[in-house]
C-alpha cells in the first residue's frame, strides 16, 4: 500500500487546459520524477475548483496551499521550495482572496455548531479517490465486512430503521423502509441502483461525493444489495459526469481486483456486481421509474405508479433505487452504529445534510451541515453574509423543482418535518439565494422553462400544461399580463399536480404556487402597474 | 235593382283605377325578399380558389338528400382549394332540394350560399342535377381559375384567413 | 374464472378477476370511463390522463389484517388524495371507485382543454371526424370553452408519409402512443417511435422503408385521433356516408372477419368499397387484419374484370350472351358423356364447390374433379383437425404448438399475432423450419433442419416422446440420434421439444408447405407431397391429442376456402385420377397456366374466372363470375370455422356468382335444380347432407355471442374505431374424430432431399392476379420469390 507525503492537484477545467493546464502536468511529474519524489507524492488532476482568475491552479495538501496561475517554466521552482524543501513559494501564490468558488468546502469549517459532523462527505477530498488503498486506510470497507460477517440482512434493514435516515433525493422517505419493501419483495432476481443523474440546476454534491470517495457509493451499494437480496447493481450517472464515471469504473475494476464485488464476497455465499450506466442529458431521468427506463435502454419516461420500482423495477424486478447521498451515509451508520447517527440533526430528521450555495452569498459553495439549521445561519456562518451587505429577499431551495421561500422562512429549520409543515421542499439541497435584485416572477418563468424544456411529454398535462404556464409567465415579464393570467396560472398549477403522473409535472407547479402565496404583491405590480419591482423583467409589451 | 247594378259596378269603377297588381312575369321581375332562398353557388377566395373543401357537412346537414360530394387531395402543382382537401365533385339534385338552406349553415368555410336566382326549370330531370362547374363562380376579375400551380407550403390551411370573417 | 373480487364502482358492486384495471371493470358494468391512450388489447401506461378517477380503499388494521368497520357495520374508506389512473390501477377487494363526481369532472375537462389547446380543428377535413374518439369524448366530458388563447396551436407538418401508405398529421396527434405500442406489443415489429420530447415529441418511424410492417394499418384504426390516415381511404369519404357490410376476407386461410365500408357513386352509379376494416372476431382475427386484406380490395372494382360471357368464334373470344355461352356448355359436357374433367380453385365458397361437385356427380356422371392448387393432408385435417372450440386467443399455459415448415406471419399473418400473444401468455412454441422465420423470436424451441428433412424430424419428436402404437416399429428407427443426424438438428433440442410435446396438456400441430418436394407429379398425388401431413397426424394421433378442442391440426393452406372445397368435393364423392384424352375441362376460379403449368390435353375448355387470365385466354367459353364483395356465401377456414360473408356491391356487368352459373349448366343438363334460389338454399342442402357440416345454416353463422373487448356502437374510444360484428362469428365445425370417434395412423416413408430440391416458399406481398389490382399495395409487393441468400437447398 502507498502512502504519500503530499497531494498535489492540477486544475483540469476547459480554461485551465487552454492555459496550459496539460503542459503544466507534464512538467510537474517530470521534476517529481527527477527529484525521486514520485513514490513519495501524488500527482492528480481535478475538474472546475471554481476560481477561473488563477488558471491553471496546483494545489497542495495537507497544506492546502493554491499556486497559480501556474506557468510551465514556475513549475521547477514550485517542486524545488514546496514538494522538496518544504517551503511556502509564495512567489506563485494565488492572490489571497477568500475562495469562492465550489472547493470551499475543502478548508475544514469543523465544530462551528453543536454536533457537526461530517458523514457524507468524510472522506471527499482527503483521500486520493482513485486509490482503494487509501480508501481502506480511511476504514474503507469497514462496513462491508462486518455486515458481511456479523449481521443478517435483517439486522442491517432494522439498523437502517433505527437510524431514521431518509432518502436524500428529496422526497426524504425512510431510506429503512425502502429496504424493508425491497427485501420483502418476491422475486429470485432483484436490483439495487444508485441514482447519481444529479441534474437539478446549481446541485453538484452527489458529483463530489462521485468523484472524491467513489468507493463509499460501492461499498454502500454493496450492503444494501446484502440486506435487500440483489445480486446487480447500476450507477445511473449523468452524462456529463466523465470523471465521475471514470472514477467509479476505476473503483468498481479495483474492488473486483480485492474481490470485494464479484463472486463471493470476502469468501461468503454473497455475490454482488455493478455495472456504470451513463445517462444522455435527460433531467427525467433522475425520477427514479425513468432512470430504470433509460437503464433498459427505452425512452427516459416516468412509469405510473404503482407498481412502485420496490416490486416492479429493473426488468419488472425489485428494484432498490437510492440517492448517492444517501448512500453515502450508509457505512458511517454502518460503522459507528444508528444511535451515533441520530446524535446529529433533529429528532424527527437525523444525520446532516449537503447543501450546495449559490446566489448573492460572499461565499459560495458546498457545505455538509446537520439537518434543522436554518437558512439564516447557513447565510452568516457559511455564505459569510449577504453580498455587498444587501438583504435576504427571496430564497430557492432544492434546485428547480424546490420551493421558492420569503425572506419570513429564514428562521425555519431545515429539515424534513419542519419544511414539510411549512410547505417547503427540501428537494435537492442547492440553495439559490437571492437579495432585491432577483424578481421572483423572472425566477419562475426561468424555472417553467427549464420544466417545458425538461418534460419528457409522456402525459398530457405536463407536457401542454408546462409549455402553457411558460408563455402566461413570459407575458407577465413582458408586461403584458393580465388578470386573467392570473387565473389561468392558478387553475394551470393546480392542474398540474393534481393531473401529472410523476414528480416533474407535479413540481413544476410549485414555483408558481409559492410566487402566488408569498409574493403577490410583486406579481401585482408586474399586473397592475407594468413595473417589475427588482428591475429584472424586460417589460417591452410584447405578447407571445 | 238598378241601384243594386250601380252598387257592384262601383266597386268594379274604384277599382279600374287604380295600378295593376299583376306583374308581367318574365318581362318584369319582382325583387325578392333579402332573405330569399334560391339557386346555390360555390364560392371563392379573392385570390381565385375555391372556399368549398370537400367536407361533405352540407351533404349531412341536407334534409332531402339533395347533395352529393366526392372529396380528394390538393397537391400544390394542382391547387383547388386551401388546405389539403377539395371538392373533387360537388352535385346538387335541385328536382330534391328544398331550400331550407341548412347547407348554407353547415358550410364551415361559407362557401356554399344560396342566391336569389329562383327559374330553375329544365327540359329533363338530368339538367336538374347541377355539377360543380354549374355551382362555381368564375374567378375574380384578373384572377386564375382552378386548379392553381402555387408556391410549394403557402396554403397548408384548409381556411384562408378572409375566411374566418363571415361575410354580410 | 377464480379469484373473482368485489369493487364498487359508482357505489354499485361488480365482481371481476383479479388483476382487472378499474378501467375494464367499469367498462364490464357499463360505465364509460373515458380514455385515449388505453386500449384493452395494449399495455396500459397512464400517458393521456383522461381516465383519472377517485379511488378508496379499505382501512386495514393493521394488527388483525382486517377491515375496520364504521359505525354502521361496513368497512371505512379511505379516499385517496390524489385521482389515480383508472387505467393503470388494478381493482383491490372492497375497493370503491368515483367516476362522475366533481373533482373527475373536473380532471376530465382540464385534460381535454390541454389536449384541444394543441389539436387542430380541422374536423370537417379529417377523416375521423364522424367517427373519432376525441370529437365524442369532447362532447360527452369536455369543456364548451377554452381558457386558451386560440394562437397558441402549434403549427405543423400536416401530410407527413410515416410509410408508403400510413400519412401522419403530426398537428392531430395527441402522442397518446397506441401506435408505437401496437407495433411494439403486437406486431412485434418495432418500426414507431418518438421523437424530441415535451411539446415537441412527434411520431416518426424507425424503419427503412418506413413503416416496414404487415399490420401497419391497424394503427389507423386504434388511433383515437385523425392523425393515422390510410393512403387508401384518405379524403375518399365521410364516415356517415357509408354503408358497412360485414364480410370475410379472401387473401388467406385465416379468414379474418372484415367490415366492408362501401358506398354508391354518383359520378358512375357504380357502388365501390371505400375501405376495408377489421370487425371483431375473438375465435379468429380479434379486431385486426393485415394489411394486404385492408388494401387488397380493388379487384372487386378493376377495369379488367370480365363482365360478359366470352365464346371463341373463328378463333377469337367474343362476346356472347349468357344463354347462348351455357348452351353451348351443357351441349360439350353433355355429349362427351365421361371425358370430362373439373378443375376448381380454392377461393369460390363452399356453395359454388358443392354445386360443382354435384354438377359433375349428377349431371357429368365423373368424379374427376382436383382441387386447385394440388393440396396434400387435407383429408388428415378434416379429420384431425383443430376440434371444435378451438381458440388461439384462449391458449396458455400447458399448451405446446409445434409449427413445422411453415412461415406463419407470410402465410397467415393474423395467426402469428395469436401464437406470439399465446407464447406470451406461456404457452410453449416449438417452430421447425428450415430457415429463420419471425417465429422464431418468440419460440421455446427453435429447430433449423436440413431442407426436406422436416418429416423425419416430424418422427424424431414423436420417438422422442416415445408413442405410436400403430407405428411404432416403423418410428422406432427415428431416434433422436438417428433423426438428429440427419436433419442436423441437434440431440439435445429434439430430445427436449419432445418432452415438451410429452408434457403438453393441449398439443396443436400447425404445417405449412414449405417443403421441397412436388404434391403432384405427372397428374399423380405423390407420396412424397403427403409424408409431414401424415406424420403429423400420427403426432397428435399417437399422443392422444386429436379431436379435442385446442388439440389437434392446423394447417396453413394457400388460399381461403382451401378447405372448405376440399370438403365440398369429397361430400360428393369427388376423386382425381390423371386424365388423358379429354373431351371436356371445366375450370372454376383457377389460373393453373398462370402459375406456370400446363393443362391436360382437352377438345373443349369453360373457365369460369374474375379475370381474363392466362388460362381463361385459351379456353372455348368465358364464364364472368362475381368476387366476394357483390354476392354471399361461405368460406371455411384453416380453423374448419365455417364464416359467412355478405352481398356488399351490386354486380359488375352480367356478371354472375360461381354456383348460380353452376345451377345454370344443371339445368340446362336437364337437372332438376330450381329449388337453388339462393345460396343460402345450397348452404341448407350442405347443412343437412354433409355430416361435418351439419348446423352451418345461415341463421347459425349469423348469431353474434358478447365479445371483450366491446368495440364498435358507443365504443369508438375504448377498443379503437371500429363497426361492430353483426354478420356472425360463424360456426367452427367438428372434426371427423369428434364425430366418429375413430382414429388411426398410417406410414408413409419420409421422403428423401436430393441436393436439386429447392425449398418450395409462399410470400404475403408477392405479385398475384388479385393483388396486383390494388394500386395502393404495389410499394409493398415484391418480384422475386425469396431472398437469394434464403433460398436453400437439400443435401
Amino acid at each position: 500500500m502507498k502512502t504519500v507525503r503530499s497531494m498535489v492537484l492540477v486544475s483540469n477545467d476547459p480554461l485551465s487546459q487552454a492555459r496550459g493546464a496539460q503542459a503544466v502536468y507534464q512538467r510537474l511529474e517530470q521534476e517529481i520524477a527527477a527529484r525521486g519524489l514520485t513514490d513519495e507524492i501524488s500527482l492528480m488532476t481535478v475538474d472546475d475548483v471554481g476560481r477561473h482568475d488563477t488558471v491553471p491552479m496546483v494545489i497542495v495538501y495537507p497544506e492546502a496551499v493554491i499556486y497559480g496561475p501556474v506557468k510551465p517554466d514556475d513549475v521547477a521552482m514550485l517542486v524545488e521550495e514546496h514538494l522538496y524543501k518544504g517551503r511556502i513559494a509564495s512567489g506563485l501564490l494565488a492572490p489571497a482572496r477568500e475562495l469562492t468558488g465550489r472547493i470551499a468546502w475543502l478548508s475544514a469549517r469543523k465544530g462551528t455548531l453543536p454536533a457537526e459532523q461530517r458523514i457524507v462527505l468524510e472522506r471527499a477530498g482527503l483521500i486520493d479517490p482513485e486509490s482503494i488503498e487509501d480508501y481502506i486506510i480511511h476504514d474503507g470497507y469497514v462496513a462491508l465486512g462486518k455486515v458481511l460477517t456479523q449481521m443478517k440482512p435483517t439486522d442491517v434493514i432494522a439498523e437502517l430503521e433505527q437510524s431514521g435516515l431518509q432518502g436524500r433525493g428529496g422526497a426524504g422517505f425512510p431510506t429503512g423502509l425502502k429496504w424493508k419493501f425491497v427485501s420483502k419483495a418476491p422475486g429470485d432476481r432483484k436490483y439495487v441502483i444508485c441514482n447519481a443523474d444529479e441534474s437539478e440546476p446549481g446541485t453538484f454534491k452527489d458529483r463530489l461525493v462521485l468523484e472524491g470517495d467513489p468507493h463509499t457509493i460501492l461499498e454502500a451499494m454493496t450492503i444494501a444489495a446484502y440486506a435487500v437480496g440483489a445480486s446487480e447493481g447500476y450507477i445511473y450517472v449523468r452524462g456529463e459526469y466523465v470523471l465521475a464515471q471514470q472514477r467509479l469504473k476505476k473503483a468498481i475494476e479495483q474492488a473486483r481486483a480485492l474481490n470485494l464485488l464479484g463472486e463471493n464476497i470476502f469468501g461468503s455465499a454473497f455475490s454482488f456486481d455493478i455495472h456504470v450506466h451513463a445517462g444522455a442529458g435527460a433531467y427525467i431521468c433522475g425520477e427514479e421509474t425513468a432512470l430504470i427506463e433509460s437503464i433498459e435502454g427505452k425512452r427516459g419516461e416516468p412509469r405510473s405508479r404503482p407498481p412502485y420500482p420496490t416490486t416492479h423495477g429493473l426488468w419488472g424486478k425489485p428494484t432498490l433505487v437510492n440517492n448517492v447521498e444517501t448512500l453515502a451515509n450508509i457505512t458511517a451508520i454502518i460503522r459507528n452504529g444508528a444511535a451515533w447517527f441520530r446524535k446529529f440533526g433533529t429528532p424527527k430528521s437525523p444525520g446532516t445534510k449537503v447543501y450546495t450555495i449559490l446566489g448573492n452569498v460572499n461565499v459560495t459553495g458546498l457545505i455538509e451541515v446537520p439537518m434543522g439549521i436554518t437558512l439564516r445561519e447557513v447565510i452568516a456562518i457559511y455564505g459569510k453574509g449577504m453580498k455587498n451587505g444587501s438583504s435576504l429577499s427571496l430564497a430557492q431551495t432544492g434546485g428547480s423543482s424546490g420551493s421558492i421561500i420569503p425572506a419570513s422562512l429564514q428562521d425555519t429549520p431545515m429539515d424534513f418535518e419542519s419544511f414539510g409543515k411549512a410547505g417547503v421542499s427540501l428537494g435537492s439541497g442547492a440553495l439559490l439565494i437571492c437579495d432585491d435584485t432577483t424578481c421572483v416572477v423572472d425566477l419562475a418563468k426561468v424555472l417553467l422553462n427549464f420544466f417545458r424544456n425538461e418534460s419528457c411529454g409522456k402525459c398530457t398535462p405536463c407536457r401542454i400544461g408546462t409549455e402553457r404556464a411558460y408563455q402566461i409567465l413570459a407575458n407577465i415579464c413582458e408586461g403584458t399580463g393580465t388578470r386573467n393570467d392570473l387565473a389561468q396560472l392558478t387553475m394551470l398549477a393546480d392542474s398540474l399536480t393534481a393531473l401529472s403522473n410523476c414528480g416533474l409535472g407535479q413540481t413544476a407547479a410549485t414555483p408558481i404556487r409559492d410566487m402566488f402565496k408569498h409574493f403577490s404583491g410583486e406579481v401585482d405590480a408586474h399586473i397592475q402597474l407594468k413595473v417589475c419591482p427588482a428591475g429584472v423583467c424586460s417589460m417591452s409589451g410584447r405578447r407571445l | 235593382m238598378i241601384t243594386e247594378i250601380l252598387k257592384g259596378m262601383f266597386i268594379t269603377f274604384r277599382e279600374i283605377f287604380k295600378p295593376p297588381v299583376t306583374i308581367q312575369y318574365p318581362e318584369v321581375k319582382r325583387p325578392v325578399r333579402q332573405r330569399f332562398r334560391g339557386r346555390h353557388e360555390l364560392r371563392r377566395y379573392a385570390d381565385g380558389l375555391e372556399r368549398c373543401i370537400g367536407c361533405a357537412l352540407c351533404a349531412a346537414a341536407c334534409p332531402a338528400d339533395a347533395i352529393y360530394v366526392e372529396a380528394s387531395e390538393n397537391t400544390d402543382e394542382q391547387r383547388y382549394s386551401p388546405g389539403e382537401r377539395y371538392a373533387k365533385t360537388y352535385e346538387i339534385n335541385m328536382l330534391r332540394c328544398i331550400f331550407c338552406g341548412y347547407c348554407e349553415d353547415a358550410c364551415p368555410t361559407d362557401a356554399i350560399v344560396l342566391t336569389d336566382a329562383y327559374e330553375l326549370s329544365a327540359f329533363s330531370r338530368k339538367d336538374l342535377i347541377y355539377t360543380k362547374d354549374m355551382l362555381i363562380v368564375p374567378p375574380p376579375a384578373g384572377k386564375p381559375g382552378t386548379p392553381q400551380k402555387v408556391e410549394e407550403g403557402a396554403y397548408n390551411r384548409s381556411i384562408l384567413p378572409e375566411g374566418l370573417v363571415s361575410e354580410p | 374464472m377464480a379469484d373473482l373480487i368485489n369493487v364498487y364502482i359508482n357505489e354499485v358492486l361488480v365482481s371481476v378477476p383479479k388483476g382487472t384495471v378499474i378501467v375494464d371493470a367499469a367498462k364490464k358494468l357499463g360505465v364509460n370511463i373515458p380514455v385515449f391512450c388505453y386500449h384493452p388489447k395494449l399495455k396500459p401506461v397512464g400517458m393521456c390522463r383522461m381516465c383519472l378517477v377517485e379511488v378508496g380503499r379499505r382501512k386495514i388494521d393493521r394488527a388483525t389484517g382486517q377491515p375496520l368497520l364504521d359505525a354502521n357495520n361496513q368497512p371505512e374508506i379511505a379516499w385517496g388524495l390524489k385521482l389515480e389512473t383508472g387505467c393503470t390501477t388494478p381493482i383491490e377487494e372492497g375497493m370503491q371507485v368515483r367516476t362522475q363526481n366533481e373533482v373527475v369532472k373536473k380532471a376530465q375537462k382540464d385534460v381535454l382543454e390541454f389536449l384541444l389547446t394543441s389539436h387542430p380543428l380541422d374536423c370537417p377535413v379529417c377523416d375521423k371526424g364522424g367517427e373519432c374518439p376525441l370529437q365524442n369524448l369532447t362532447l360527452q366530458f369536455g369543456p364548451g370553452t377554452t381558457r386558451f388563447d386560440y394562437n397558441d396551436k402549434q403549427h405543423l407538418d400536416k401530410h407527413y408519409p410515416l410509410g408508403d401508405i400510413i400519412f401522419l398529421d403530426k398537428e392531430r396527434c395527441i402522442q397518446c402512443a397506441r401506435c408505437i405500442r401496437f407495433q411494439d406489443e403486437v406486431a412485434d415489429d418495432r418500426v414507431l417511435g418518438f421523437y424530441e420530447r415535451g411539446r415537441t415529441m412527434q411520431i416518426d418511424t424507425l424503419s427503412e422503408p418506413g413503416f416496414d410492417s404487415k399490420f401497419s394499418g391497424n394503427t389507423t384504426d386504434i388511433c383515437p385521433v385523425g392523425a393515422l390516415t390510410t393512403r387508401d381511404f384518405r379524403f375518399r369519404a365521410r364516415p356517415w356516408e357509408m354503408t358497412h357490410v360485414p364480410s370475410i376476407c379472401t387473401h388467406c386461410a385465416v379468414g379474418c372477419n372484415l367490415t366492408l365500408g362501401t358506398r354508391r357513386s354518383a359520378r358512375d352509379r357504380q357502388w365501390e368499397i371505400l375501405r376495408v376494416m377489421p370487425r371483431q372476431n375473438e375465435d379468429v382475427n380479434e379486431i385486426w387484419i393485415c394489411d394486404k386484406g385492408r388494401f387488397g380490395h380493388h379487384f372487386t372494382r378493376s377495369q379488367a374484370r370480365l363482365t360478359t360471357p366470352l365464346v371463341r368464334k373463328n378463333g377469337q373470344l367474343a362476346e356472347a350472351t349468357w344463354d347462348e355461352a351455357i348452351k353451348l356448355v351443357a351441349e360439350r359436357l353433355n355429349v362427351v358423356y365421361g371425358h370430362v374433367v373439373g378443375f376448381i380453385g380454392d377461393r369460390v365458397s363452399n356453395e359454388d364447390a358443392y354445386l360443382f361437385g354435384k354438377l359433375f356427380r349428377e349431371g357429368v356422371k365423373t368424379t374427376r374433379i382436383a382441387n386447385r392448387p394440388h393440396v396434400a393432408g387435407a383429408d388428415l385435417v378434416q379429420k384431425y383437425g383443430v376440434g371444435s372450440g378451438t381458440n388461439l386467443g384462449a391458449l396458455g399455459k400447458g399448451t405446446v404448438v409445434l409449427i413445422v415448415a411453415g412461415d406463419v406471419e407470410e402465410t397467415a399473418p393474423v395467426y402469428m399475432l395469436r401464437l406470439r400473444a399465446a407464447a406470451q401468455r406461456g404457452a410453449k412454441l416449438i417452430v421447425a423450419n428450415a430457415r429463420e422465420t419471425k417465429m422464431d423470436r418468440y419460440a421455446a424451441n427453435s429447430l433449423r433442419y436440413k431442407v426436406g428433412t422436416e418429416t423425419q424430424l416430424v418422427y424424431g419428436l414423436l420417438n422422442a416422446v416415445n408413442q405410436g402404437s400403430g407405428i411404432r416399429d416403423q418410428v422406432a428407427a427415428y431416434t433422436p440420434a438417428k433423426v438428429a443426424e440427419i436433419t442436423g438438428v441437434p440431440e439435445a433440442e429434439i430430445t427436449a421439444a419432445g418432452k415438451l410435446i410429452a408434457e403438453a396438456k393441449d398439443l396443436i400441430v400447425v404445417f405449412g408447405d414449405e417443403q421441397p418436394y412436388d404434391i403432384m407429379v405427372n397428374g399423380q398425388y405423390t407420396d412424397a407431397g403427403r409424408a409431414l401431413p401424415q406424420a403429423c397426424a400420427n403426432l397428435v394421433v399417437a399422443t392422444g391429442h386429436a379431436g379435442k378442442a385446442n388439440n389437434g391440426l392446423l394447417s396453413l393452406w394457400p388460399h381461403n376456402n382451401t378447405q372448405g372445397v376440399f370438403d365440398m368435393l369429397a361430400a360428393n364423392g369427388a376423386q382425381w385420377t390423371p386424365a388423358d384424352g379429354l373431351k371436356a375441362l371445366y375450370i372454376v376460379g383457377s389460373d393453373p397456366i398462370g402459375e406456370g403449368q400446363t393443362l391436360p390435353k382437352s377438345e373443349f375448355t369453360i373457365v369460369q374466372e374474375l379475370f381474363l387470365t392466362e388460362t381463361a385466354k385459351q379456353a372455348d367459353v368465358v364464364l364472368p363470375a362475381l368476387s366476394f364483395a357483390e354476392r354471399d356465401g361461405t368460406f371455411t377456414n384453416a380453423e374448419r370455422r365455417v364464416q359467412r360473408y355478405y352481398k356488399a356491391i351490386a354486380p359488375l356487368g352480367q356478371a354472375r356468382a360461381d354456383w348460380e352459373i353452376i345451377r345454370m349448366v344443371g339445368e340446362q343438363l336437364g337437372l332438376k335444380w330450381t329449388h337453388y334460389l339462393t345460396s343460402e338454399g345450397v348452404m341448407a342442402e350442405i347443412a343437412a347432407t354433409v355430416p361435418q357440416y351439419s348446423g352451418t345454416e345461415y341463421a347459425a353463422l349469423a348469431q353474434v355471442t358478447e365479445a371483450w373487448p366491446p368495440v364498435g356502437s358507443n365504443d369508438l374510444y375504448f377498443g379503437g374505431t371500429a363497426y361492430d360484428n353483426r354478420g356472425g362469428v360463424g360456426v367452427q365445425i367438428k372434426s371427423g374424430v369428434e364425430l366418429d370417434g375413430q382414429s388411426e395412423m398410417n406410414w408413409i416413408e419420409p421422403p428423401v432431399p436430393s441436393a436439386e430440391s429447392t425449398l418450395h416458399v409462399r410470400q404475403l406481398n408477392r405479385h398475384g392476379t388479385l393483388i396486383d389490382q390494388s394500386a395502393v399495395y404495389q410499394p409493398r409487393l415484391i418480384d422475386a420469390p425469396i431472398e437469394p441468400a434464403q433460398v436453400l437447398k437439400g443435401a
